[in-house]
């Protein structure tokens, strides 16, 4: 197990302790949660690990490089704000495919403004539960006060790039 | 063919899900089958359209990826998949547990009261942070919102916490972003988006868009 991985376990370990303290019904319903959610969730990976694995082998190598890599700037992230913004799916698919893209030469720059646009846009999420629990209204209100933030996002990455030495194809 | 509207409490959308108010059909509705079965195929096909989505799109490029790369690129691509499931599971276990056994511990009504109107910035710092803390998928955290903006929480911190939740949450960084992507970009990247929705909070409460929450 690498180091996250650890400090997480620890993490739900401690929370799960004091659930224990609290009561004994809730740690146990804790437990039972824990146990839905991860077979809710398998079916999940077992069709988005291949599917991130199979672009990676179609994607051709360096074709992310002239409109994602590092020195496609602005343009770059605005494409990736936009491809982020329509990519469907959980983070189980999101974070396989930027590494996918990592390796076919996008930029870090650019995959930060793809995972914030994801995060802020997020058209799927939109359409399946901000809209029917929340209304237009509202999706119209919060784009309006966050469009601009994957490209900001990607342009303060960029601008801090130069300190930080970063390889998302081989981590 | 006709169907006792009373007899619809166990169509999936009704029950208490968002407070048992927003699904719930009209009797007209409930009482005409037919509609109620396509919403029922409706419901089902939200509920999975990611799956089936990234299903299709998963065998449309295993396809083509047998027929342009060959047998072995599959089995390999197969096979890193493999690789990459057995490195997440720890961690999504953890995460899971972490999500259920916070839920446990956590009062939205009280959380709810620190982000009302007048609650300034600092109401939104707080939303952040619960939004950061807040475990699971959007089956979690929507209906949460719902909580937090009946108890008295503003569109501000509405924002905020939706933001935060989507942008930083916590399980997404442990489970997958620092195990796949490292630790040094998740964490600067969290550094540079953390108080991004602090920012649009900010901005939604002077949004000319009048809403009000769903009773």
């Amino acid at each position: 197990m690498s180091g996250p991985q650890i400090i997480l376990w620890v993490i739900a370990l401690a929370v799960l302790a004091l659930c224990m303290r609290r009561g004994m019904p809730q740690a146990r319903r804790a437990v039972v949660e824990t146990n839905r959610g991860f077979w809710r969730i398998l079916p999940m990976f077992c069709v988005a690990l291949p599917m991130a694995a199979f672009l990676s082998e179609l994607v051709p190598a360096d074709i992310a490089t002239e409109w994602l890599g590092d020195d496609s700037g602005l343009s770059g992230i605005m494409i990736a704000s936009l491809a982020g913004g329509i990519m469907p799916g959980g983070p189980f698919v999101t974070f396989p495919l930027v590494i996918t893209f990592s390796k076919a030469g996008a930029g870090v720059a650019q995959m930060t403004a793809l995972l914030t646009a994801w995060s802020v846009y997020a058209l799927h999420r939109i359409l399946t539960w901000e809209y029917p629990v929340l209304g237009w209204r509202f999706v119209a209100m919060r784009l309006a006060s966050s469009f601009f933030l994957p490209v900001l996002a990607g342009l303060i990455m960029q601008a801090l790039l130069p300190f930080f030495a970063i390889n998302l194809a081989a981590p | 063919m006709w169907l006792d509207p009373h007899r619809v409490a166990p169509f999936p959308l009704s029950a208490g899900e968002f407070g048992g108010r927003l699904y719930l059909p009209p009797p007209s509705l409930a009482r005409c089958a037919p509609v109620l079965q396509f919403a029922r195929v409706l419901h089902a096909l939200r509920r999975h359209a990611s799956l089936v989505v990234i299903f299709l799109i998963a065998v449309t490029a295993g396809l083509a990826t047998l027929q342009l790369r060959g047998a072995e690129a599959f089995m390999t691509a197969l096979w890193h998949a493999w690789d990459l499931f057995l490195f997440i599971v720890p961690s999504l276990v953890a995460g899971l547990l972490l999500a259920a056994a916070l839920r446990q511990l956590l009062s939205p009504d009280a959380l709810a009261r620190l982000m009302g109107a007048e609650s300034g910035i600092f109401g939104l710092f707080i939303a952040t942070l619960v939004g950061t803390l807040s475990p699971g998928g959007p089956m979690a955290a929507f209906p949460l919102v719902l909580v937090l903006a009946g108890a008295g929480a503003d569109r501000g911190a509405l924002v905020a916490f939706i933001l935060a939740w989507s942008l930083n949450g916590f399980q997404k960084l442990l489970v997958y972003e620092a195990p796949l992507l490292g630790l040094d970009f998740a964490l600067l990247r969290t550094l540079i988006t953390f108080p991004m929705p602090m920012i649009a909070g900010w901005i939604a409460r002077r949004v000319p868009i009048a809403w009000e929450p769903p009773k």
